[in-house]
């Protein structure tokens, strides 16, 4: 922690960047930090509860962001595949970003709980996540951590709603869907979810109905879906700020699981491993073609 | 206002009355990943009285996410528009928590105002509150912070209070009154039971300045304020869709074939760009900054303004469901040190 607010110090006091995005303590639990002076350096800290994929911040979109100059941004193993999803979208370039790699063992599933990684305490995401340290990084701090907690929560959740029938996880998925408002929590989020204009706000055509009725709702969830098969970085995001707790984690790792099985791609934090929708391999599975 | 006693058997003989007449009862029901939500029951066993928070808040069952405003077709040149029903069928609300049930009330202002809606005042006049005295959910309540309490009556006409084996029941309207006269044996006279040994309570906070705020807010539209809370807001808009006094909705027209359609009102939120996008392209609201300011103007400034009282209940929903850890609470602790001139408070620009 002192190794990362010394750093943070100097960063901004030599100029070299105008924001540290990082992480504080809040009223409740941790949360996403902006440091803009070095003399407030001393509020960062990183521990297991620091779940937020801060790259989010890093989207073109978010002006107010942007106005306060170059960002250093801390990242976990996971967060680091989010910084290189941007730059294997053009959405950032490497010199525009000084990332502070954090080694990680693991995150807790929510910022406010007490620290106590389990396998039942520990995000879905950690759990077979083998990147201790980032390899995306300008510097890396932190002591080196164990292995999270070994979990199999959600590829088990997975395989069993595999195991029945499409009568079956057509209802599984009608009544999960069936609680969303259409906030779009999950895409706003999301790192990845950086479009200037969603193609579910577009109006003209109305390519996706805004009303969350079954059929607005499961065209939102399934484009969205679509639209990350590939990309999706499984940092968690959508899921945890989902004010109706539908598991999309489940939907977007299913999605990478195909992925990885037809084209042999895995989220990467290395950006020059091209995205499956961008590269064509002779070898690539056409049986699907009449 | 009456006091009666109902016992927990009762409370359940009741809710099985209510269905069988045909009354729709809705409470707090326990969702598929064990989360409370405020849904419609065919059973007591499915009411969930055992104080944990709904994620949404009551305003759905008043103002659902989307609702059909009117049906049209299309014959040759004409066109047949077909008009929703705006009476309902007697409703029950069992087990609302009393910061749910005055934001009701509260919002029977605005949907009042210029022009009275059918279909809010509808499923109001079907509708008999049974609020549930509140035992507080967790440190981010502060319902008495904001003009309110545990066991507040606002918006309920009746209210629950728990005792040994039952509840206190408080009448607090005629439309309570009435549901009593119309199942008398269900109800008594207080038991000589005292009510339960408080449990342990949420330490409420302290009132906060609310007119010092309002005025503050009035004049510091463009506080740097705003751009430094905006950071880590992500415009997601789930506070709104949690908070039981957001009440912004869009009305679309949806295509449902070439000659038909549905024209719909769903729920919309001040917190992402298109809600103020012009059709030039041009937004009023340019950056996150901007609306953040908006929701915090409407609840604190904008509704004192027009209703005389702040869009809040203090519920504490947008502070457990923001995913950046937004806290209300704070902001509003904030601005009032801002308002009172306390020079600590620091501001990065």
């Amino acid at each position: 922690m002192k190794e990362l607010q010394v750093l943070a110090r100097k960063l901004l006091a030599e100029g070299s960047v105008g924001v540290v995005i990082g992480y504080e303590e809040g009223p409740h639990g941790v949360r996403p930090a902006f440091i803009t002076r070095s003399e407030d350096a001393g509020r960062l800290v990183f521990d297991p509860r620091c779940v937020h994929n801060l790259a989010t911040y890093l989207s073109p979109r978010r002006s107010v962001v942007k106005g306060l100059g170059k960002p250093a941004v801390v990242v976990k193993g996971c967060d680091a595949r989010a910084v290189a999803g941007l730059l294997r979208e053009s959405q950032l370039t490497r010199d525009d970003v000084v990332l502070i790699a954090v080694r990680c063992g693991g995150v807790m599933q929510h910022p406010a709980q007490h620290v106590d990684l389990r396998a039942e305490t520990v995000a879905d995401r950690c759990a077979g996540c083998d990147v201790r340290e980032p390899h995306l990084f300008d510097f890396m701090v932190g002591e080196a951590p164990t292995a999270p907690p070994a979990t199999d929560r959600r590829e088990a959740r997975i395989r069993e709603l595999e195991a029945g029938s499409p009568a079956d996880r057509w209802a599984f998925w009608q009544q999960e869907l069936a609680r969303c408002v259409r906030c779009h929590a999950c895409r706003q989020a999301c790192p990845m979810c950086f479009c200037e204009r969603c193609v579910a706000d577009k109006t003209q055509p109305g390519w996706i109905e805004s009303s969350p009725h079954p059929r607005g709702n499961l065209a939102f969830h399934l484009t969205r879906a679509i639209h990350q098969a590939g990309r999706c970085v499984d940092c968690g995001e959508c899921e945890r700020a989902c004010p109706a707790g539908i598991p999309l984690g489940l939907l977007n790792r299913k999605l990478a699981l195909v992925v990885a099985e037809r084209f042999g791609h895995h989220a990467s934090d290395d950006p020059s491993v091209p995205a499956p929708i961008g590269s064509y391999a002779s070898n690539d599975g056409q049986e699907f073609i009449l | 206002m009456d006091t009666l006693f109902i016992t927990r058997e009762n409370l359940a003989a009741l809710t099985a009355d209510l269905l069988a007449s045909g009354t729709h009862v809705a409470a707090p029901t326990r969702a598929s990943d064990a989360q409370t939500e405020y849904r419609y029951v065919t059973d007591f066993a499915q009411v969930r009285l055992d104080g944990s928070m709904p994620r949404r808040s009551l305003k759905e069952l008043f103002l659902p996410p989307t609702e059909p405003l009117l049906r049209w077709r299309q014959h040759q040149g004409d066109v047949e528009l077909q008009e929703v029903p705006t009476s309902f069928p007697p409703t029950v609300v069992l087990g609302a928590r009393p910061c749910d049930a005055a934001a009701v009330d509260v919002l029977d202002r605005v949907m009042g105002w210029d022009y009275r809606d059918e279909l809010w005042f509808g499923r109001r006049a079907a509708t008999t509150v049974i609020s549930l005295a509140c035992p507080g959910v967790d440190d981010l309540c502060f319902c008495s912070a904001v003009g309110g309490s545990p066991e507040s009556t606002r918006g309920a006409d009746l209210l629950l209070t728990p005792v040994t084996d039952g509840y206190h029941v408080t009448v607090v309207t005629d439309k309570g009154r009435s549901l009593l006269s119309a199942h008398p044996s269900r109800f008594g006279a207080l038991p000589a039971s005292g009510p339960l040994p408080a449990g342990p309570r949420i330490p409420a906070p302290g009132p906060l300045p609310l007119g010092q705020i309002r005025t503050w807010l009035e004049s510091n539209f463009d506080h740097p304020l705003w751009h430094e809370v905006a950071l880590r807001c992500h415009g997601c808009g789930a506070c709104a869709s949690v908070c039981p006094t957001c009440h912004c909705f869009d009305i679309v027209d949806e295509p449902e074939g070439v000659d038909r359609g549905t024209r719909r009102r769903n729920w919309d939120t001040c917190q992402t760009s298109v809600f103020t996008l012009h059709a030039s392209g041009h937004n009023p609201r340019h950056d996150q900054g901007a609306r953040f300011r908006q929701r915090l103007m409407h609840k604190f400034s904008i509704y004192p303004d027009k209703f005389g009282e702040v869009l809040c209940t203090g519920c504490g929903r947008c502070a457990r469901a923001c995913p950046a850890g937004q806290d209300i609470v704070e902001l509003l602790g904030r601005i009032g040190a801002l308002a009172a001139g306390n020079g600590h408070e620091k501001v990065e620009a």
